[in-house]
């Protein structure tokens, strides 16, 4: 399923499969993948689906920190994962994790900001001029020496993608970033990443379940399903097959992609009215109420 | 004497403070809950719904005011009453669980309420027929997945067979088949006689199960109506940092731009008056064919 | 009130910020020393006295340095009404239980709950002046392991976390009927499995994330770390690391020539 492998492509993933040391079965099975440089790619699919594995791979953390049977090749910003160390990986790719807990290291913000470059014996003076840019893209400027543990939900999960920003990568992952935040918290995890994407210099792969936000960022999503790629394709594309999403339990399509398509199938709306963006759906909704076609 | 016309959770001019705290978690709280209810408190982290919650159980008293359950002032009844009519279920089911087999851990509440082993064990079975536990019974909890633990966690509260259930964020972490399963699960509940009282983030699931929701916003109760009126005030709804559903908020675009109705909460109901309004349209511009050409 | 990770306080002074954690560190075990070399109720009350001065002079906020105070004083107490009983040297002043209680033997046990005192708030203005940061750096300079520094700021920052989720169990289990502080101490050790249990496998699950979190962000990506923290040793740290070393070899020679002791045969 996977498009031609070109010169651009900043990831590429032939044939992976996975199983963790005390697994029975396969997490991955058999995942050809590849993304262009500044691509935003989302995940999506089911729990259990394989996608923070994937994640995992992506990084290199698989299998140099976690063991387990690995096959096939990833190869992320020119380099094989199975030949660096996910030290040497982390100058190109910076990974976020789900529990904002589980990944905050230091006891102030700037503290946690300089674990990684401190990690790459950067110059304490780079480190702080560092700290102070990546801290204005999440919007946490002047909270340099805040202790870590007195941040919200929403502050702790911007300074872990401020961490991940801080060695410059290529490529940054998300691994369900939002679902363990409350709507504010996720809104302001949304709007710092609408601005990377705007910035447009890094490639990003977002793992996420709010698929009406998917819908907004994402140039390409992928549909996984028990450690199988089941649908690939940007997502005006993949939203209008809603029918593979009800058979998949775990997913939805946006709820303006499901009335939008149930008109279509009525003969209300036109097939190339179809939207999966909600600006887009009520401009294409009112009109079909006022008896227009088209915009 | 309480009759099953009092409601059977009150709580009059409540305000609470914890300890230690220069402010008031909650605020002149009037709230009163009918037998048989299916109502979400909804709002952020931190607004308050956790704390009028476990003011429902004993695990708090009010600072000022009074709570009232199932006739008995909880400034005059203890925990060890208050547990047995208010089962609360706390939202992370790994901070409980510690029990070798999901039978013992079904059965820890019983065994610390002192109910005879034989009775215990009817309870126990019955409780995790009740949740779609019954075949594993025998095994290891942490071998479930996270959304059986959840529902594990449901069923260590209904052995003690409180009339009322209070669940603290039954579907974070869960996937849609996931909060499907356990959504699903509350509302055989509720239908079966119990009061069931959410707490949650998830304006989707609100929409679709809770006929009742109740607003908290820095300590006050800012909204209590039917989920209808409720969700389509977006403005209440923004106070408290909140969003409707997708659908909702289209419905009410639509409302404005052309009178579409406003009350909208499935996209099932969406399709049903959009159908009808374009039937509408194209009866009147097949009447009318001039009157509307520009487009 | 938040539980934050330490009793570090953040305060604009000399001994927070003008002197190295080596050097705080130097003169903690200069305190110990002194406090070990010496038995004299005079010269130990002079320096604890010391010690609470510089708390006073650092700004440490009164109220955050009186549980120390109170574990100082509580040591005091305890060493004059216990070693009485057993130093009996000179006259007796008066009889306890058949006890000849002397002035020497009241003066030692002063000395004894000034000693343990001094160490204690020693301790306290040490940990209180010192963010974890800098000890933590300090001690690495020192010479302990890259990874066990960073062990050691990590469980610092578990502090708060763990002790969030402990409070979040307890009401769990609380909701479900657990009673923690009836029963027999047995019957209790048996409860408590049902809120250490959770806990353990959460902290391991925790620390089993951060380990992840930590390779993610390269550590062990050079020989050589850098640190944000700055320390270094100014002339002032080397003015007062040459009195330290001074004061020691100083207490040594004046212990062997019998100065400074009431009564001689004991530490």
């Amino acid at each position: 399923m996977a498009s031609e492998p070109s010169a651009g492509d900043v990831i590429a993933v032939e044939g992976l499969t996975f199983r963790y040391p005390v697994g029975k079965e396969d997490v991955l099975a058999g995942i050809d993948l590849r993304v262009r440089n500044g691509e935003f790619l989302g995940i999506t699919g089911s729990s259990g689906a394989g996608k923070s594995t994937l994640c995992l791979c992506l990084r290199g953390l698989i299998p140099h920190s976690l063991g387990g049977q690995m096959k096939g090749a990833v190869t992320v910003a020119g380099r094989r994962t199975t030949e660096v160390s996910p030290a040497q990986l982390g100058e190109s790719v910076g990974l976020v994790f789900q529990d904002p807990e589980a990944q905050i290291i230091g006891l102030s913000v700037e503290e946690d900001l300089a674990f990684g470059p401190e990690n790459y014996a950067w110059p304490r003076d780079r480190i702080r001029e560092r700290i102070r840019e990546v801290l204005a893209m999440v919007r946490l400027e002047g909270l340099e020496t805040r202790e870590t543990y007195s941040l919200s939900g929403g502050q702790k999960q911007r300074v872990a993608i401020a961490a991940a920003l801080m060695m410059l990568p290529q490529v940054l992952i998300l691994d369900e970033p939002t679902s363990e935040l409350d709507p504010i918290g996720k809104e302001e995890v949304f709007a710092t990443i609408r601005r990377l994407k705007e910035e447009r210099d890094i490639t990003i792969v977002m793992v996420e379940h709010a698929v009406e936000q998917l819908a907004q960022f994402a140039d390409r999503i992928i549909v996984m399903d028990k450690g199988h790629i089941v649908a690939e394709d940007p997502p005006r594309a993949l939203f209008r097959n809603v029918e593979l999403f009800h058979h998949l339990d775990g997913e939805r399509v946006p709820q303006v992609a499901e009335v939008l398509f149930a008109l279509e199938r009525d003969g209300l709306l036109q097939p190339d009215q179809f939207t999966p963006l909600e600006d887009e759906a009520v401009r294409v909704l009112a009109a079909g109420l006022e008896g227009r076609h088209g915009y | 004497m309480a009759t099953d016309r009092d409601p059977i959770v009150a709580a009059h001019g409540v305000s609470f403070r914890y300890a230690g705290s220069d402010a008031n978690a909650l605020e002149s709280v009037d709230l009163a809950i009918a037998r048989g209810e299916f109502l979400a408190f909804v709002g952020q982290n931190g607004a308050g719904k956790t704390t009028l919650a476990k003011l429902f159980n004993g695990l708090l008293t009010p600072t000022t005011g009074d709570v009232v359950v199932d006739g008995s002032s909880t400034h005059k009844v203890g925990i060890d009453f208050l547990s047995k009519i208010v089962g609360y279920c706390y939202q992370n089911p790994d901070h409980q669980i510690f029990s070798n087999t999901v039978r013992e851990e079904v059965a820890f509440g019983l065994k610390h309420h002192g109910v005879p082993a034989a009775a215990a064990a009817e309870s126990v079975t019955e409780a995790l027929r009740l949740v779609g536990l019954e075949h594993q019974a025998d095994r290891y909890p942490f071998l479930l997945g996270r959304g059986e633990r959840q529902k594990l966690a449901v069923a260590s509260i209904l052995a003690l067979g409180p009339p009322v259930l209070v669940i603290d964020e039954p579907t974070t972490g869960l996937d849609l088949g996931g909060t499907r399963s356990i959504m699903r699960l509350l509302r055989q509940l509720n239908e079966s006689g119990r009061t069931v009282i959410i707490i949650t983030h998830d304006m989707n699931v609100v929409a679709e199960y809770a006929p009742r929701t109740v607003v908290i916003s820095k300590g006050r109760v800012i909204r209590d109506g039917s989920t209808r009126d409720v969700l389509t005030n977006e403005a209440a709804l923004r106070e408290a940092f909140l969003r409707p559903p997708q659908i909702t908020r289209v419905a009410l675009r639509l409302h404005e731009r052309c009178g579409f109705p406003a009350g909208i909460l499935t996209v099932d109901e969406f399709l049903t008056a959009y159908r009808s309004r374009a039937a509408n349209t194209t009866t009147r511009a097949a009447a009318r064919p001039a009157s509307r050409g520009q487009g | 009130m938040p539980v934050g990770y330490s009793i570090y306080q953040e305060r604009d002074s000399v001994l927070h910020q003008r002197i190295d954690p080596r050097t705080k560190f130097a003169l903690l075990v200069t305190s110990f020393v002194l406090a070990l070399a010496y038995n004299h109720p005079a010269v130990l009350g002079l320096l604890t006295a010391t010690v609470i001065g510089a708390a006073w002079w650092s700004r440490l906020d009164f109220r955050r340095f009186l549980p120390i105070l109170l574990a100082a004083g509580w040591f005091l107490v305890l060493g004059i009404l216990v070693w009485p009983f057993y130093i009996q040297v000179g006259p007796p002043l008066f009889f306890i239980f058949g006890s000849a209680i002397t002035i020497t033997g009241l003066l030692f046990g002063l000395a004894m709950g000034l000693r343990v005192s001094l160490m204690v708030a020693a301790a306290g203005v040490w940990m209180m002046t010192t963010s974890p940061q800098k000890m933590t750096l300090g001690l690495v300079r020192m010479g302990l392991p890259q990874k066990a520094g960073i062990a050691m700021s990590t469980a610092i920052r578990l502090v708060p976390l763990l002790n969030a989720k402990r409070a979040t169990i307890v009401e769990a289990q609380r909701a479900r009927g657990l009673r923690l502080d009836t029963g027999n101490p047995l019957a209790r050790a048996r409860k408590s499995v049902s809120v250490l249990g959770p806990l353990l496998l959460s902290a391991i699950d925790l620390a089993q994330a951060i380990a992840i979190a930590m390779d993610a962000r390269g550590f062990g990506a050079r020989a050589e770390r850098t640190s944000l923290v700055q320390i270094e040793l100014t002339r002032l740290d080397r003015i007062i690391l040459a009195a330290c070393g001074m004061a020691i070899v100083a207490s040594v020679v004046l212990r062997l020539l019998g100065i400074g002791v009431i009564v001689q045969g004991y530490l």
